[in-house]
């Protein structure tokens, strides 16, 4: 959506000058470029991550899109009694991607170049701004300039005589100079383009391109179909259908939202001609949700973002755009702000480096050490790993239950543990309590979850943790040899998974209390409750919030309203704010002001929207202009009687009411001569 | 024409100056459609006779217009240009192409690059001086209909365009629609009307049992078409379509046969066993809901997985929080009058009744009238009633309804570059707004003037 | 034309027959210009007389010539260019350009154009010039003969005389003007239009250079002549090569206009349209299904031809619907009835389609709404509906409001043709509201 569009400019950040602008202003100076290059480092690994990341969730959708392209270029060339009815039909993938635009460019991107290495050289990607207008010239141009670009130099503005040149130079066989660009140049050339065979064809991106089949299909991809003008697309394909059996054509739909819209935007005298095929790619809550799972809740990176930051970015995801990259860059604008402004983050690295680094710290840093809320005692390093991996547990654990008290997502989780001592949130308790009652099968399971996760972990709290668990389980396994009758007490959950009622659950809870009470523990119920004794001190020692952990600041980014400020921008307010307290974007003393009041100094705008604030809903202009008038001219100290007196003022006033205009506050109206209407409410 | 008794054979009495031979092999090429063939090569007369100026066929889709003329022309080895006048987005094409096919490439070549019609004329004229025709030329221009956006005077030269080349020249326009809505206001020579009537459900059998399966007898097939036309044919009389049609159903048709349940002859079985089939392909291929593709491999697996879902089944749209709730707001915008917001979104509005705010002219629903444009303002005077928390008014907020715009979710009705007060339309359908309001649980109906 | 003659002698007629129709069809299809006009001869005479005036005696002249299409505006020129150009002393002069409305769609073209008949272009080469009049007289004062002081008379034939009026500032239509008024070269100006007010559509200053002669073509021409005219088209030369043969084709064709039920087809042709195209037309699909299996027009010939001239398009389209696609026709007939014409869109139409169906409580006919739809979007293809405004991408497909490009009397006519139409339906068609 138009929201993800927005494309944050990407910084080179090897230039010099970047460094000297990150080192301007920033708080402890003298450490600055460490930690520039330390952010630098840090974000071009977790990029790369991240492009990682992206691929394999990508690959699956994209193997399925390459095998259709290939199945349907063969089918084209051997065709069964039954294919051939479906010749005239142009096969056509409907790529469902989601609302997240800006997303997809990446998706893109790897589509074509995967297509070009495995199926054929020919592929043309257009968006829909590059076809503007009403007329298909453009999107023609574009398609034949793209394709033939692969061979050409680019076409400039003049693309018509370009593609002739192209098809020109490509033909060996003598071709009619064509005035216009057609499909019909692109048949020619194509013929060319296979006749001479794509092994021999002209140098560029191609000659990699393994040519398995003679005619490779010609592959266009419409990046936004949602966005095309219907007539030109409609049009189009009814030409492209008239060349299906010349030239191996077949389209690829970027679809944001459903594929209904095709049938929205193609008359059935057009879609009759297409062949269409759903592919899905995964949505972007999931996809979220893995780069949240390997990206911050992974102890490679050390940097961390508070609950509060947290909150921000994801509800920026989830309120307001689906976009995934742009989640990523509120990360980055947070990694940077927070190298940029925290002094200690020189620490925030692996742990040898920190050591080393704080070897070099100086003087005014231990100080800041020493000031720092946090710091009663210095230990070595904090416990990244044990909060991380007692969360999965946890997770583990939880996420199971019926109703979710812990949350489904694991972010919750993380969020829940980031705010407060986990274990004393009443979530955590009826997590606790459903724990209790789980049957001995689903709760081995669980343990075994928990295991596996604590396996690779080197930390030897973590170790000890592990082997504790290890043979309990190993206790377990054992009950089950010597009394079968436990096994065959079945999980009452089972039928908590209907009855979505919490008060319901609650109660029933209560009951199974009751039951458990009376009868005698069997020994399976004895050895599950220290299981959870356990799985509860572990917690407890592990999940403790990092405002509670010492040097938390270190690696902890927390001021949530800069990232807010700057993600999600509210020009209203700034606006009015910029009005009301000029001093705030005008650092200049002789506006400062102790209470709300506008001082006389103010530019004329403020002033004049201060005097606006105090009129009803139709304002006379020129009762305004004597106040304003009196108010400047205080300012300037010449008395309102002098002749000269508002000269100047009138000219200004009139330039600040039509700033106001500008900015929507007021305007002009029928109602009554020389009177403006107000469109804001309220005063002061 | 379709009324004389049975069509005259294209024999050589009767069109002198073809040979026999060419003329048997276009009446076989040509089912159904000897009558007109007939006509036309009567109308066309020798080769090297004049014909009419102009000749404008006209016809249904697919009822063999440009299929009859084609084999003609071709067949008959006469000198002629096919042009599809959908690709020739630009006069100036036109004119190439003519040239190219009547003259060849130099021909083409010697065009300015904005070619008027004065120089298409000039040249024409020229290269026939050069290359008199010794035999009627033809330009045949298929989709003639589009002629009209193209160049004011273009169709009235075609007309005519004999009489400005003084070449023997005739020109066949190709259309689905009627003469009447091609005449210029200044009116133009009239060419000559000629009606290819649709085929008959008679002949749509026989042309439709030619293409049988090779591998199955032809009475088999033919029996095949005869309960598919009784099933399509009060819907579409489209002959590309039911071949189409017929073409993807026929495995299934003689799925019994093959699996030996029952004989090629025992027809009754066989249509137990399409027709409900077929039914199912009403809704889904013939409205390419489902592709030809899918429908196939459907048919392999043969696994009743319930009513498969078509494109336009899968409706659900992923939206951002706000998004859902400024759509809601959007669809309430454009259903219910402006004047009745009041009592839907002001709390403790008085009890007021529908009928008091209930206009004589409003007898008709609005949601059978379809959505009314509205002002930005108040869709987020509605927005902001609507969703339950605060929200601040962040860009993002309104990029987004740039961006559901962009989606065709809601459609800009004021000019683009209107930027104060633009207006909007809500463009989603009813099932798919009470979707996306069910999942933010709120519900629309209460809300919504016409079921009040 | 005893059927054992044409058997007998079948080659031979062969012959004669291809030679008839080379003959008549360079007649009705080329109109190649008749050996002289009955209907209008004193307008040739007018005419012949002014041009001579200018060929001869370099004066010069500015003529329109007003009628209806097919009236032989065309025909009328170019018999008195013929005439005129038998004089050795003219042939030898006279200049001819020839422009077109339709052709020439601005004054630079036209010009260009000019220069080219009048083949002046090395002359002009690459010069460039202030004005398009200064450009014209150049033009004209390059035919100047190397031996007489004056220039050679040019004849400008502007066709479709009208759309030049639409040219920026009628310049060309300004300049010839011009030049016709003053003495400067010999210039005459032949219009031709079919617009009986194409003066209201010329400027004050171009319309006081014109010398206001007008040759009116408005057919006056009586039922008679029309026959004369039908004979003499359908007649064959005296210069046929097969004499015998063209005697009796002649004699059989005075038969056939004598013929009551042909007269009858020919009045009503008459009736509805005297122009000659028309007329052509019409002969010429008699000529047509000449061969040597029928070798002469019969008059069941021209009734089939009538009956192809006359067949109403759309009815014939409506023919070619599906049922379904005709039940909604009938659907948009009746909102059209109850809502007086008002614009309708497709919800609309469906309900009323709807309500039919419960009426009548057969399952036939209800199908899901896309495939109504379908059928819906044909008939707008086909333009039977249109939409009222042009913003179609703007609106839901199911809301954009139609117009019913047909009235009810092909509704119910088409309903008659029909093959094979349900009576439920053709009762519905007919009933007086849905």
């Amino acid at each position: 959506m138009g929201c993800f569009v927005f494309k944050p400019n990407t910084k080179k950040k090897k230039t010099s000058s970047l460094n000297d602008h990150f080192t301007h202003g920033c708080k402890g100076a003298e450490t600055s470029d460490i930690r520039f290059r330390l952010f630098h480092d840090l974000w071009n690994k977790t990029k790369t991550d991240i492009e990682i990341l992206q691929d394999e969730l990508n690959k699956k959708v994209l193997d399925s899109l390459l095998d259709f392209t290939r199945k349907c270029s063969i089918t084209r060339q051997h065709s069964n009694w039954a294919s051939q009815m479906r010749a005239s039909e142009i096969p056509t993938a409907a790529l469902m991607l989601g609302v997240n635009v800006p997303d997809h460019d990446m998706t893109f991107q790897s589509l074509s170049e995967l297509l070009q290495q495995s199926v054929t050289p020919h592929v043309v990607s257009v968006q829909a701004k590059e076809c503007a207008g009403k007329l298909i010239h453009n999107m023609e141009k574009r398609v034949l300039e793209r394709l033939m670009d692969t061979l050409v130099a680019a076409a400039d503005d003049e693309e018509e005589e370009e593609i002739e040149a192209a098809a020109l130079q490509q033909s060996d066989t003598p071709v009619h100079r064509s005035v216009h660009c057609s499909l019909s140049v692109l048949c020619e050339w194509y013929n060319t383009q296979t006749k001479v065979g794509p092994k021999s064809s002209t140098p560029g991106k191609k000659r990699s391109s393994p040519s398995k089949d003679q005619y490779p299909p010609v592959v266009i991809i419409f990046k936004d179909l949602e966005a095309f003008n219907q007539k030109v697309l409609q049009d189009f394909i009814l030409i492209c259908s008239r060349y299906v059996e010349r030239l191996p054509l077949m389209f690829i739909f970027g679809i944001a939202t459903s594929p209904s819209t095709i049938q929205h935007m193609l008359p059935h005298s057009v879609s009759s001609l297409l062949c269409i095929e759903l592919f899905q790619s995964l949505s972007c809550t999931h996809h979220l949700a893995t780069v949240i799972d390997k990206l911050i809740l992974t102890p490679k990176f050390p940097f961390k973002l508070s609950g509060k930051v947290m909150q921000v970015l994801i509800s920026l995801f989830l309120y307001h755009d689906f976009s995934v990259r742009n989640f990523i860059k509120g990360v980055q604008l947070a990694l940077l702000e927070h190298f940029h402004s925290q002094p200690l983050s020189v620490l925030c690295c692996k742990k040898k480096e920190a050591l080393r680094n704080l070897a070099q710290l100086s003087h005014g840093d231990l100080e800041r050490i020493r000031q720092l809320p946090s710091f009663t005692r210095y230990t070595g390093h904090w416990s990244k790993f044990k909060i991380l991996c007692g969360q999965k547990c946890l997770h583990a654990l939880t996420s199971s239950l019926p109703r979710y008290p812990l949350g489904k997502q694991i972010r919750e989780l993380h969020l829940i543990c980031l705010e407060k001592n986990v274990w004393e949130t009443e979530d955590y308790q009826s997590a606790m309590k459903l724990l209790k009652m789980l049957a001995k099968d689903e709760l081995i399971a669980l343990l075994q979850k928990c295991t596996e996760i604590l396996q690779p972990i080197k930390s030897k709290m973590m170790k000890s943790a592990f082997v504790q668990l290890e043979d309990m389980l190993n206790k377990f396994k054992q009950l089950d040899g010597e009394m079968g009758e436990a096994s065959s007490l079945t999980s009452p959950l089972k039928n908590f998974q209907k009855k979505t009622d919490l008060f319901q659950l609650q109660k029933a809870l209560l009951e199974m209390n009751e039951s458990r009470r009376s009868k005698k523990q069997s020994p399976y119920e004895n050895l599950r409750s220290d299981v959870l004794e356990f799985i509860d001190n572990l917690v407890k020692s592990h999940l403790p919030p990092p405002e509670s952990q010492t040097l938390n600041e270190v690696c902890y980014y927390s001021s949530s309203s800069s990232v807010r400020r700057h993600l999600n921008a509210t020009p209203r307010t700034s606006i009015q704010a910029a009005l009301s307290s000029p001093y705030y974007y005008l650092p200049n003393e002789s506006l400062q002001t102790d209470d709300g009041s506008v001082s006389n100094a103010a530019p004329d705008i403020c002033i004049v929207h201060k005097l606006h604030l105090e009129c009803g809903r139709l304002i006379n202009l020129y009762d305004w202009m004597q106040a304003y008038s009196t108010v400047v001219s205080a300012a300037e100290g010449n008395d309102p009687d002098s002749d000269n007196f508002g000269k100047f003022s009138s000219a200004r006033f009139i330039r600040a009411v039509s700033e106001l205009e500008f900015l929507g506050f007021i305007k002009s109206t029928k109602q009554k001569t020389d009177h403006v209407a107000r469109l804001t409410w309220g005063g002061c | 024409m379709s009324s004389s008794p049975l069509p005259p054979p294209l024999q050589q009495q009767r069109h002198p100056g073809y040979e026999e031979e060419r003329l048997r092999r276009v009446a076989e090429q040509l089912p159904c459609r000897e009558v007109q063939a007939g006509m036309l090569l009567s109308l066309m007369g020798e080769p090297q006779q004049y014909s009419l100026p102009c000749i404008f066929i006209y016809g249904h889709r697919a009822s063999g217009k440009s299929y009859v003329v084609n084999v003609l022309l071709k067949e008959l080895e006469l000198p002629h240009a096919t042009i599809s006048c959908a690709e020739c987005i630009t006069a100036a094409l036109l004119f190439e192409q003519v040239l190219l096919a009547l003259f060849g490439g130099d021909a083409a070549a010697t065009l300015p690059r904005y070619p008027s019609l004065s120089d298409f004329v000039r040249i024409y004229r020229h290269h026939r001086s050069r290359a008199p025709a010794e035999q009627t030329r033809y330009i045949v221009l298929e989709k003639a209909e589009l002629l009209r956006d193209m160049d004011a005077n273009l169709l009235s030269v075609l007309v005519r365009l004999q009489e400005l080349v003084e070449d023997n020249l005739t020109v066949l326009l190709l259309s689905e629609l009627v003469w009447d809505t091609f005449r210029p206001n200044t009116g133009c020579l009239e060419p000559l009307p000629l009606h290819f009537p649709d085929y008959t459900k008679a002949e749509l059998h026989q042309i439709l049992s030619r293409d049988r399966h090779p591998s199955y007898s032809a009475d088999l097939y033919a029996s095949y078409i005869h309960i598919l036309l009784g099933i399509f044919y009060a819907v579409c009389r489209d002959l590309r379509e039911l071949r189409h049609l017929a073409a993807l159903n026929f495995t299934k048709f003689c799925e019994p046969v093959t699996e030996g349940k029952a004989k090629e002859s025992d027809t009754h079985k066989l249509w137990r066993n399409i027709e409900p089939h077929l039914k199912k392909a009403m809704q889904t291929v013939y409205l390419r809901e489902v592709s030809s593709l899918e429908w196939e491999k459907m048919q392999q697996v043969e696994t009743e997985t319930g009513p498969l879902r078509g494109l336009s089944a899968h409706t659900h749209v992923e939206l951002p929080f706000y998004s859902k709730f400024l759509l809601i707001a959007a669809y309430l915008a454009s259903y219910n009058p402006a004047r009745t917001d009041k009592r839907f979104f002001v709390k403790h509005h008085g009890k007021i009744k529908k009928t008091k705010f209930l206009k004589k002219n409003e007898k008709t629903s609005n949601h059978l009238l379809g959505p009314k444009p509205f002002p930005l303002d108040r869709l987020l005077a509605i927005f902001y009633s609507v969703v339950d928390s605060r929200v601040a008014p962040t860009a993002s907020i309104f990029s987004q309804i740039s961006s559901l715009v962009t989606l065709q979710l809601l459609t800009q009705v004021s000019h683009v570059d209107q930027l104060d007060a633009p207006k909007y339309k809500c463009a989603v359908s009813m099932d798919f707004i009470c979707a996306v309001s069910r999942t933010v649980n709120f519900d629309i109906i209460k809300y919504l003037y016409d079921f009040l | 034309m005893s059927k054992r003659k044409a058997k007998g002698a079948s080659k031979p007629i062969g012959e004669c027959i291809s030679q008839l129709q080379k003959c008549l069809r360079e007649r009705l299809c080329h109109n190649r210009i008749p050996s002289q006009l009955e209907a209008s001869e004193a307008q040739h005479k007018h005419l012949l007389g002014l041009l001579q005036r200018t060929a001869n005696n370099g004066e010069s002249n500015s003529v329109l010539i007003i009628g209806p299409r097919g009236s032989g505006k065309t025909a009328l020129l170019k018999c008195v260019l013929r005439d005129l150009l038998q004089e050795k002393e003219v042939q030898k002069n006279l200049l001819q350009v020839h422009l077109n409305g339709l052709l020439q769609t601005d004054d630079r073209i036209a010009l260009k154009e000019i220069t080219r008949q009048l083949n002046l272009e090395n002359v002009v080469g690459d010069k460039v010039f202030g004005s398009f009049a200064e450009n014209l007289v150049f033009l004209l004062e390059a035919l100047k003969k190397g031996d007489r002081s004056t220039t050679r008379p040019v004849l400008f034939v502007l066709d479709e005389f009208d759309l030049f009026a639409h040219h920026k500032n009628q310049t060309l239509l300004y300049n010839l003007l011009d030049v016709s008024q003053s003495a400067q070269a010999p210039v005459a100006v032949v219009g031709l239009t079919c617009r009986l007010d194409v003066l209201e559509l010329l400027e004050k200053r171009v319309k006081s250079r014109f010398s206001h002669r007008q040759i009116h073509l408005l057919s006056t021409l009586s039922f008679t002549q029309y026959l004369e005219q039908v004979a003499s088209q359908l007649s064959l030369p005296d210069d046929f090569p097969d004499r015998e043969f063209a005697l009796d084709w002649n004699s059989s064709m005075r038969r056939f206009c004598e013929d009551k039920s042909v007269e009858g087809i020919l009045q009503r042709h008459f009736n509805s349209s005297k122009d000659f195209c028309s007329l052509h037309m019409l002969l010429m699909l008699c000529l047509s299904r000449i061969s040597t299996v029928n070798p002469t027009i019969k008059p069941a010939d021209i009734l089939e031809a009538s009956r192809l001239c006359f067949s109403d398009a759309k009815s014939n389209m409506l023919h070619g619907l599906s049922i379904l696609e005709l039940c909604l026709v009938i659907a948009m007939k009746h909102l059209n009835d109850v809502y007086e014409g008002e614009p309708f869109n497709f919800q609309m139409v469906h309900n009323e389609f709807k309500k039919f169906l419960q009426r009548k409580s057969s399952s036939v006919y209800n199908f899901e709404q896309p495939v109504v739809m379908k059928a819906f979007e044909h008939l707008q293809q086909l333009e039977l509906i249109r939409p009222v405004d042009g913003s179609s991408a703007k609106t839901q497909r199911e809301y954009q409001l139609m117009n019913l490009a047909l009235d009810s009397s092909q509704i119910i006519e088409a309903l008659h043709k029909y093959p094979q139409c349900p009576t439920d339906i053709k009762q519905w068609g007919m009933s007086a509201f849905g």
